[in-house]
């Protein structure tokens, strides 16, 4: 007890230079964590994907490991268009989470007649405030975002990760 | 066969509610103590059940099992049910329909009900970014959808473009509320005023919305007893209130699964509404008083049009013409609202349910002439879910 009465540190002495999967904004993408992995390995093959349902064809998403339809487990990885159009948007000027740059796009984006996915939110980015417009074409881009740690038997293995957005057709 | 058990709301009452200088233990006790001042005739060995509302607990306190933390600091020994309850902002509106359930089964006579939030912690980026893990995270939340406005935004956008609904229209919900609020003593904004043009010239938060457009995250905590009718009449001699219908309806939980044709449609609220009159036996034309979730301002106009209280799409003239007004055809958010009193998340459905009380009892501070019958209804997550509670001075059957 004699080092903590000392409170050398401000704060938490155990979170010196730990990952905190609590604070984590990004998903658990890895084989050991994250049954829907195929998504992400997808992602980094330059794919949109979710999950349909061999059952009843119906295509969920986010993706899952039953159909939420008929709770089937016979599904295969199907790709999802990667162009949408932006029906309204945001450009975040407060608030916007410690992590993601200001500014902060959102949009309300649709698929089109005839695909599985009718909307979907999504950032915005390699764009600048004031640049977008409603109805504005964008197509889906993906980039890498913070890995983390992950306990291998005795080891501390890192696993990278990547996510999706949306940038501007030009 | 046994007569029907029903259940009543007998009173209640909050901590102040606002950026506070307690723990949620503090405003906890704060709450229960204002419930007893309401109900002099109640002691905490009177209390059967306990259902505590929160989110944060366990995320900004250090309590995730908040239950028997709440025994503990209540002096309560409930015998039949002692849960936490989350379902985020309508936390307390949930526990009410858990408590009606637990009421007319026959299983609880005495049922506390209480939510309560710390959101504030020591550092405030903490508050804005533990939103991220109130919305669907891994996919919602991964594009930077945190704390709701942006969200909020781009519905006022797609009303206002299918509408026509105007920021003047807005501002006449967050004008009309602080009218209510203003003189609320355990209100976040009790004691301040806003004007039309204040209103309008306020900071931009999220364009289309100002300040005064969103309401506050607030630290608070409410408190309600739930009774048999038996039990409420021996608690107190004020008019009976019982709980008539109840309706609860979700459909998703992120952007993908949303239910409307565009974000300015709500069709998982009109269910819930729907659901809701059905059992309580009433329409939207016998309701006398309503509390809505005016998170934002454009919320509360879209809950009045999906509620059935002004036709679809009508609801920014509806709030503009004074049909929110104490003399109005339907007045709402009679004590402010969350855009005055404040947001609490599990906190705010109990504090509905307590004006709703106070309303039908005839003794509201912004008393609705003759009011009989009211309407609780709370939204939750990123508008994924809608809960409805309605209440009456005559019980359904």
């Amino acid at each position: 007890m004699a080092d903590l009465e000392k409170a050398e540190i401000v704060g938490t002495p155990a979170l010196k230079g730990t990952y905190v999967s609590e604070m984590d904004m990004w998903p658990f993408e890895c084989e050991e964590f994250n049954r829907i992995y195929p998504f992400y390995d997808n992602l980094r093959a330059g794919k949109f994907t979710t999950t349909k349902c061999k059952a009843c064809g119906y295509v969920a998403f986010p993706p899952g490991v039953i159909c939420p339809k008929c709770w089937s487990e016979d599904l295969e990885w199907v790709e999802l268009p990667q162009r949408a159009k932006v029906v309204c948007f945001t450009e975040t000027q407060a608030g916007a989470p410690i992590g993601f740059p200001s500014p902060l796009i959102m949009a309300w984006l649709t698929f089109g007649e005839g695909t599985p996915l009718k909307h979907l939110l999504g950032r915005i980015v390699n764009c600048k405030e004031g640049e977008l417009k409603e109805g504005d074409e964008v197509k889906f881009v993906v980039f890498d975002v913070p890995s983390h740690p992950i306990d291998v038997k005795r080891e501390t293995e890192v696993r990278d990760r990547v996510y999706y957005a949306f940038e501007p057709v030009k | 066969m046994a007569e029907k058990k029903r259940a009543v709301i007998v009173g209640g009452g909050t901590s102040k509610f606002g950026v506070r200088k307690a723990t949620i233990h503090d405003m906890i006790q704060e709450a229960a103590r204002a419930c007893a001042d309401d109900i002099p005739a109640l002691k905490p060995a009177d209390i059967d059940g306990l259902i505590i509302a929160t989110t944060m607990a366990g995320r900004h306190s250090s309590a995730l099992n908040t239950a028997p933390l709440v025994v503990h600091r209540l002096g309560l020994s409930p015998t039949s049910l002692c849960i936490r309850l989350d379902t985020l902002c309508a936390g307390s509106n949930s526990a009410v329909i858990v408590a009606k359930g637990m009421i007319e089964s026959g299983i609880a006579d005495v049922i506390l009900v209480t939510g309560a939030e710390k959101v504030y912690a020591p550092q405030r980026w903490e508050t804005n970014y533990t939103q991220l893990m109130v919305n669907d995270h891994d996919w919602d939340s991964a594009m930077g959808l945190g704390v709701p406005p942006p969200f909020f935004a781009m519905i006022a956008r797609m009303h206002m473009k299918r509408y026509g609904t105007t920021k003047e229209q807005m501002a006449h919900v967050s004008v009309t509320n602080y009218t209510y609020g203003t003189d609320s003593p355990m209100a976040h904004f009790g004691g301040r005023s806003l004007t039309m043009q204040e209103a309008l010239e306020a900071r931009i938060i999220a364009e289309p919305f100002g300040l005064y457009d969103c309401c506050p995250l607030s630290d608070g905590a409410s408190a309600i007893i739930i009774a048999s009718e038996e039990r409420a009449k021996e608690l107190s001699d004020r008019p009976a209130v019982y709980l008539r219908g109840t309706g609860q309806h979700a459909t998703h939980s992120m952007s993908a699964g949303w239910p409307g044709d565009t974000l300015a449609e709500w069709p998982h609220l009109k269910t819930a509404g729907e659901v809701a009159f059905k059992n309580a036996k009433l329409t939207p034309k016998d309701i006398d008083v309503a509390q809505t979730h005016d998170c934002f301002t454009i919320s509360e106009i879209i809950e009045l049009e999906e509620l059935g209280f002004c036709k679809k799409g009508e609801g920014g003239a509806f709030v503009a013409s004074g049909a929110i007004k104490q003399e109005g055809s339907i007045p709402t958010n009679t004590d402010g609202g969350l855009l005055v009193y404040g947001h609490p998340f599990g906190a705010s459905g109990a504090r509905q349910a307590l004006e709703i009380c106070k309303q039908l009892q005839g003794r509201a501070l912004h008393q609705v002439k003759d009011a009989a019958f009211g309407l609780t209804h709370n939204l939750s997550g990123t508008c994924a879910q809608h809960t409805v509670v309605v209440y009456g001075r005559e019980p359904v059957d």
